[in-house]
């Protein structure tokens, strides 16, 4: 079993009926896969490579960046309003009724 | 186009229809990518594709998001070296009526909300949309034949409560169309897309329904059962083997008609 650490994270990569498995040590201590049976024609000399590659694209490293939706400006004028980009992931909706049009009772 | 020697990627593969797409490939000889949103369910169909003696990846990313997509296709071709067949399985349901009335003033007393809306849309539909456009990008770059598949619903024709699903899955029934019109228009002729409306479908949802209701589903099922997860693995088998199909969207309903034998 051959063992590395990427990004904080612990992988391991094993042999079982000359395929490759790589695991993950979570968060919580568990194990999670992230492949099996893979290598089969790839000499053991290659394997800690090939899923190095592997484990990098599946967890890139980079920076996320947020802000206004500066590509759908209102203008007024010459003014520029951008409002929030609702298509961003972390934008939050308003989880309840729209108060716009309240309920008649 | 032979499964055998393909590379599929499955979003949704983690239960219900693409897990038994994900299986019926791996049978057949294909290698998989899994992806999911629950790491518990990639965990299981990985574990179950190994011992099937499948070659699997499973990545948890979600279908709404373009970084997340690039991800889950970078690491597929990572793994296997190309993509030649995409089934966009991912989808949610979010139930409910557009208005809901107060029972004694018959004024509106709810509506549906932004938060019952858009996961729909965005899971159902842009999800597929981001999942088609990045997987036919793999395959035209790499310059790998290929078969997108969309996922739609019987209920593309409209179906009450479902005001945001319906919406999205009618729509997904028309993407296989577009898309290769426009790669008619681009010159791309060995990649082709088409969608799959399932009926009533055996997944843990639909079994674990009440048994009442599932059975009022039934009456209008001419073949008097759900349609099982692996029949329509097969049909979408089917579609990647036989190349005349394209451009276009299946039923697999098992003859579902409206009630009284009127046909849907």
């Amino acid at each position: 079993m051959k063992t590395f650490t990427y990004n904080d994270m612990h992988f391991s990569v094993e042999k079982a009926q000359g395929r490759w498995d790589i695991s993950c040590r979570t968060a919580d201590g568990k194990s999670a896969y992230v492949a099996a049976g893979l290598f089969a024609d790839l000499p053991e000399s290659e394997i800690e490579a090939r899923a190095r590659a592997l484990v990098c694209s599946m967890f890139p490293v980079g920076i996320k960046i947020v802000g206004p939706d500066v590509a759908h400006a209102n203008l007024i004028g010459d003014l520029k309003i951008v409002g929030p980009d609702v298509t961003h992931p972390n934008f939050i909706y308003w989880d309840k009724d729209s108060s716009s049009s309240p309920k008649q009772l | 186009m032979e499964i055998k020697g393909s590379v599929a990627v499955i979003t949704g593969g983690g239960n219900g229809i693409g897990e038994a797409v994900a299986k019926y490939f791996v049978r057949n000889g294909a290698k998989v990518a899994i992806v999911d949103m629950a790491q518990k369910n990639i965990d299981r169909v990985v574990k179950e594709i190994k011992e099937m003696g499948g070659e699997v990846i499973g990545v948890q990313a979600n279908v709404t998001s373009e970084a997340e997509t690039a991800r889950f296709y970078q690491a597929t071709i990572a793994a296997f070296g190309k993509v030649n067949i995409v089934v966009s399985c991912a989808g949610i349901i979010r139930d409910g009526t557009m208005l809901s009335l107060d029972k004694e003033t018959g004024k509106v007393a709810r509506k549906m909300g932004l938060d019952k809306w858009q996961p729909v849309i965005d899971t159902n539909l842009t999800g597929t949309f981001l999942t088609v456009r990045d997987g036919a990008e793999a395959m035209v770059n790499g310059g790998w034949p290929g078969l997108l598949v969309c996922i739609s619903s019987v209920n593309k024709v409209g179906q009450v409560g479902q005001l945001n699903y319906s919406s999205a899955k009618v729509a997904d029934a028309l993407l296989p169309k577009i898309v290769v019109g426009e790669f008619l228009l681009r010159g791309i002729r060995n990649i082709r897309c088409v969608g799959i409306a399932p009926g009533y479908t055996a997944t843990p949802m639909l079994t674990g329904m009440n048994q009442e209701a599932l059975k009022a589903i039934l009456a209008d099922v001419h073949l008097g059962r759900l349609v099982e997860p692996d029949e329509i693995a097969r049909l979408i088998g089917q579609c990647v083997e036989n190349e005349a199909i394209n451009a276009t969207t299946l039923e697999i309903t098992g003859g579902l008609c409206y009630p009284g034998g009127i046909a849907k």
